[in-house]
């Protein structure tokens, strides 16, 4: 690691102070994406601020139709909620499938989303839920905020305080892992309700999780995976690395979207 | 990797030329340049932050222009250190082609990225270069033809 100085505040004001007096300073989360890039010497942040004593960033709660979820809060905590596997099952299950026991235990909501990795978990869920994400300025749509590759529409000075899931319809989350890291090669996130349906797809896309809205409009049409077979990603457009091609990903997309519509067909309706 | 793609821009192509052989335009559309200074008519010494998610490394290096055909084509290569986080190297054949008073600017790169940046960033490299790539282009035609809303300026 760079040296670099490590702050602890105990309130959000002076992280925010903190933040908007040093121009390289970082917020530490949970720090597993962060601290693994610092001890690769790959970022040499000036200060880093860490949220972890900072009141009000944790907890699960519901208030009115929707479940609020402080930006702190670890995945362990989602994946064992009674309250989220009561209100949004998917939720707890895709936590519960985050990385692994260390990640999960450590791993934030808010860290997660802020760093907008493009084959995380989270991202799938805010969108395919249609959350509100809560900062100390603003609310934003999930569908405002997630604007590409590691890029969200936060301000380089903004806090992440919670997340706010609506509650309501069905949803699921499926997911084919990568077997060494657990990152999502592909995962498809689908949620049924009053309103229509929605397809959020992680760990293909290019610029990161994307609405794939064509399966959408199928979907809508007739809710069945048949639905699904001429409908086609741009292998393109989609992620090429060691693990696998854009075509490779193009269709593990479809193939996992196809599942969490039998899934839910099985399931019948909540 | 290999990338290849074309930028149609609004303007003529000897302007489309000069601007690619401008330290001064090069700086401002090469993202993350810090620093561009012309050591020579085809040579630059240059400063690149790259900021990629968590990762935020500062490659000093060296930017060379060769097979130069004005105003047709030229061949811009870059190669840069970043002390442990690695290195990385590209470069692209551009060249212009001129239709209906606008130019058509194609181009034909290749990035290479080594050490420990290129470990972490294995799964990321492919997207990256194409977004950085489509940064670069996308800001040069926006400082080489004018803009709409500086047109609509211009008539009032």
């Amino acid at each position: 690691m760079f040296p670099f100085t490590y702050h602890r505040p105990v309130e959000l004001a002076s992280a925010h102070a903190l933040l908007v007096a040093n121009e390289e300073a970082k917020l530490l989360a949970g720090g597993q994406t962060l601290i693994a890039t610092l001890k690769q010497r790959l970022a040499s942040p000036s200060d880093l601020v860490d949220l972890a004593r900072v009141p009000g960033l944790t907890g699960i709660a519901r208030e009115g139709g929707a479940l609020v979820i402080g930006a702190m809060t670890r995945h362990a905590e989602v994946a064992a909620s009674q309250q989220v596997a009561a209100a949004i099952p998917a939720l707890a299950d895709l936590a519960g499938r985050i990385g692994d026991p260390a990640v999960r235990n450590r791993g934030t909501l808010g860290g997660s989303i802020a760093n907008n990795d493009p084959s995380a978990d989270y991202p799938a869920a805010c969108l395919g839920l249609d959350a509100t994400i809560v900062t100390d300025r603003r609310e934003l749509a999930a569908g405002d905020f997630f604007l590409g590759l590691f890029e969200t529409a936060l301000e380089p000075d903004e806090i992440i305080l919670s997340v706010r899931f609506p509650i309501g319809g069905t949803a699921t989350y499926a997911k084919f892992a990568n077997p060494a890291s657990r990152y999502a090669m592909a995962g498809a996130f689908l949620w049924r309700g009053e309103e229509g349906v929605r397809v959020a797809i992680t760990g293909a896309g290019q610029n990161g999780v994307f609405r794939w809205s064509a399966a959408e409009t199928a979907l809508v049409a007739d809710f069945s995976p048949a639905a699904l077979v001429d409908i086609g990603l741009d292998g393109d457009e989609m992620i090429a690395d060691i693990h696998g091609s854009g075509a490779y990903r193009a269709h593990l997309a479809g193939v996992m979207t196809r599942r969490a519509v039998a899934r839910i067909l099985e399931r019948g309706s909540p | 990797m290999d990338l290849t793609g074309s930028q149609r821009i609004e303007a003529p192509r000897e302007a489309v030329w000069r601007a690619l052989n401008d330290a001064d335009v090069l700086r401002r559309c090469i993202p993350g340049c810090q620093e561009l200074v012309q050591a020579s008519p085809t040579e630059f010494v240059a400063k690149v932050v790259l900021k990629i998610g968590p990762v935020k490394a500062t490659f000093a290096g060296a930017v060379t222009l060769s097979a130069l055909d004005p105003p047709n084509a030229y061949h811009i290569a870059g190669e840069g250190q970043g002390g442990v986080a690695g290195f990385a190297k590209g470069g692209a054949k551009v060249w212009l082609v001129e239709e209906e008073g606008a130019t058509i600017l194609h181009y034909e790169a290749q990035a290479n990225v080594g050490g420990k940046i290129a470990q972490l960033g294995a799964r990321l490299i492919d997207s990256t270069s194409k977004k950085l790539a489509g940064e670069f282009f996308g800001a040069f035609s926006r400082v080489v033809s004018p803009a709409p809303a500086d047109s609509v300026a211009h008539v009032e």
